[in-house]
């Protein structure tokens, strides 16, 4: 049995009108064992940016640890918030950084980034579990559901979509996904980002 | 290393094996019309009708490294696996309760598979391992069955059916049929249940479960089992039993299917969403808790939570 | 097998091992204690790698102590399962990583709540209201599942951790006869007959 899905677990991340969302199950299993039905693997890095961790449940947390200290002193120093382009890169240099004996995680970034003009634009991107960068448009998936995520995602995607749209959108694809899938499901949280709020939603979903 | 010499020594019953599939397939030259009417039985020159089988030295060992997916999970073909059933016998009948998750690899490839085969009013089979496995060879025993009744002018009884079943099975110990079945019906004796598999154990007993998700059944089960179990109880026992199942094994789940084989035959109790289970409970039905069987429903409210009493203020 | 179980109940953690050392086929010891009493109210069973289990035991439990001397405090359980964690998984990318899998059951008196922690050998954590280890989990979660409630008095979770030993005894074909049971409230840590 892969590593990647020794604890199971999905993340998506789409986009939408002035607005992201990023959506996770809250599954974490010991192979076919489920362990927890509360498993936060989605974590804020900011007030508009999140990073959701699928992948190994060890290297969920010390990700985070990672992550967190990192932007933490990246704030100190630059005496501002870490923007979602900057910090794709902080996390694929940081998987780089293990080339030769990587964190299993396959980590998927969602937020919104100050244009130049004063106002913010969606960013969504995902990496494999050593960095390697995809910037997608439209959406980005990961983990042991990741090509049932695609399937649905690729049907029920449309540009353009109003936070409410975009959360049943994401809702309904995660949902729909993680069903078909053995390793992940047990619940899902969702988080919206907007300018001005997140808005975060836990799921009943399907507990088999 | 052994099973590479035995594969390739030619005094090994695997070549012995490939010698005589290839003398077979000579006589595939020779077209069926040559022999005439063949009245049923094949052509003799063939040998005893049998099966086909792939033209490699080891056809057993042929099928196992294309299809052991524990083993490598990328082979071409990924036969139907996970699963739990269970059975048990009671005062008032046999309960049997089953999954219905079909998965190939992590891919839920199915959520509606039958895992009861009714072989015939009161005679049921549950289905573990290779799902066309068991249901070919249930069907089969299901026809056995008829004719057993057509000669001997009454029904077979549930131990002859499994025994039947069992020594099917075993004459094909080693070529990779997998089936963990129950066998459960209502008989002279009373009710019977009997555990066939395709290793060729078959075991008379009051209580089995079978798949990737009997531990987890097992551990309601047997805290709740009781001879003296009411029909309410019994049923409500295989539901939660199988709900545990679903909710803890990743390749079980979907929904439950409840069977109680009485004297008059089996009945079909109902089909119930593993999900509505664990949130809302079997609904208006005789012997539910009248809550969701999950555990934060079931305790919700509740706290661990232990501060000491705060002392009215003066 | 080795098995440990653990559940929460009103202001308390119960954490029972099996008692058995083993080595190859032969039961080298039938009465091995594999509970830690790390500090005043914290609690760590451990099973897994034979010699690992006990060095990391040892290393684990001199460092909450030498924690509490230096700092006049205990590391409250939610602290001491993220110290032990972060342990395991830098363990687990050296070159000798330990196989340890743990249970730590804690009171925080800071506020009256009873912790307990899951910890396997990778680093995993996640706290639980009741968990297990080895193949006694695959018996005992669906069985607590029906049965735990975490407002039962002592009595009542001691007699759910006896289903789960009974379960365990019944199904597992090599299961332990013995369990070592401790449980740790606001009094602190003892140890108690089943």
């Amino acid at each position: 049995m892969s590593v990647m899905e020794y604890n199971g677990g999905s993340v998506i991340a789409m986009v939408g009108k002035d607005c992201v969302a990023i959506a996770s199950d809250l599954r974490l299993g010991n192979q076919a064992l489920g362990i927890t039905s509360n498993f936060q693997r989605v974590f804020p890095v900011t007030n508009r940016l999140y990073i959701g961790l699928p992948g190994l449940g060890t290297d969920v947390t010390t990700l985070r640890e990672r992550f967190r200290y990192r932007v933490n002193m990246y704030t100190i120093k630059e005496e501002r918030d870490i923007q979602p382009e900057t910090f794709a890169h902080l996390v694929s240099s940081t998987l780089y950084e293990h080339r030769f004996g990587p964190y299993f995680i396959e980590p998927v970034i969602a937020g919104l980034s100050k244009a130049p003009s004063g106002g913010f634009k969606p960013f969504i991107a995902a990496t494999d579990l050593i960095g390697c960068l995809n910037f997608a448009k439209d959406f980005v998936v990961a983990g042991t559901a990741s090509a049932k995520l695609f399937g649905v995602a690729e049907g029920l995607w449309e540009p353009d979509l109003e936070p409410e749209d975009l959360f049943e959108t994401i809702s309904q694809t995660l949902l729909n996904a993680v069903d078909r899938d053995a390793f992940s499901g047990w619940g899902a949280v969702v988080h919206v980002i907007t300018k001005d709020q997140v808005v975060t939603r836990t799921l009943k979903g399907r507990m088999d | 290393m052994n099973s590479l010499i035995q594969r390739y020594a030619g005094s090994s019953a695997a070549s012995q094996q490939r010698r005589n599939v290839s003398t077979v397939d000579d006589d595939d030259e020779f077209s069926d019309a040559m022999w005439g009417s063949e009245a049923g039985f094949g052509s003799l020159a063939k040998g005893v009708p049998s099966f086909m089988v792939p033209s490699v030295p080891d056809p057993a060992a042929f099928l196992r490294l294309h299809t052991d997916d524990h083993a490598d999970p990328s082979c071409k073909i990924k036969i139907q696996h996970g699963t739990t059933t269970l059975a048990f016998r009671f005062q008032g009948g046999v309960i049997v309760a089953v999954d219905s998750r079909a998965t190939a690899g992590s891919y839920v490839a199915s959520g509606t598979v039958k895992k009861v085969i009714e072989i015939n009013p009161y005679l049921l089979g549950t289905m573990a391992g290779g799902a066309a496995d068991c249901q070919y060879w249930e069907t089969y025993l299901g026809m056995h069955c008829r004719l057993h009744e057509l000669r001997n002018r009454e029904r077979i009884s549930v131990s002859a059916a499994s025994k039947y079943l069992s020594n099917l099975v075993y004459s094909y110990k080693g070529m990779g049929l997998s089936m963990g079945t129950m066998i459960c019906g209502w008989d002279k004796t009373g009710p019977a249940l009997f555990y066939v598999d395709s290793d060729g154990t078959r075991l008379k007993g009051d209580l089995f479960s079978v798949g990737s998700g009997s531990t987890f059944a097992y551990g309601v089960l047997d805290q709740g089992y009781r001879w003296d179990l009411t029909d309410e109880e019994a049923q409500e026992l295989g539901r939660r039993s199988i709900y545990a199942a679903g909710h803890r094994d990743a390749f079980s789940g979907n929904t439950c299917n409840l069977y109680h084989v009485k004297e008059h035959g089996w009945d079909f109790i109902g089909n119930y969403d593993i999900t509505t289970l664990h949130y809302d409970g079997p609904g208006n039905v005789s012997g539910s808790p009248g809550h969701g069987y999950g555990y934060e429903i079931r305790v919700e409210g509740q706290t661990s939570a232990n501060p000491p009493e705060v002392v009215a203020q003066a | 097998m080795e098995t440990s179980f653990a559940l929460t109940g009103k202001g308390y953690v119960i954490i029972a091992a099996d008692t058995t050392a083993a080595r190859s086929i032969v039961k080298m010891k039938v009465d091995e204690d594999k509970i830690k009493e790390l500090s005043s109210h914290l609690l760590m069973s451990y099973s897994g790698e034979p010699g690992d289990t006990i060095q990391f035991a040892e290393y684990v439990e001199r460092n909450i102590r030498l924690y509490q001397i230096r700092n006049l405090y205990p590391l409250r359980p939610a602290a001491a399962a993220a110290w032990i964690r972060r342990s395991l998984a830098e363990s687990l990318r050296s070159r000798h990583p330990y196989s340890v899998n743990l249970l730590l059951g804690g009171y925080d008196i800071a506020d009256h709540k009873p912790n307990l922690y899951w910890i396997d050998y990778l680093g995993t954590v996640v706290e639980l209201p009741f968990a297990a280890h080895g193949y006694g989990s695959y018996f005992a979660l669906s069985l607590l599942d029906r049965y735990h409630n975490p407002e039962a008095s002592l009595e009542e979770g001691l007699a759910t951790l006896k289903r789960c030993i009974e379960e365990v005894a019944k199904r597992l074909i090599v299961s332990p006869d013995r369990f070592k049971v401790k449980v740790v409230d606001k009094d602190g840590t003892r140890e108690v007959e089943l």
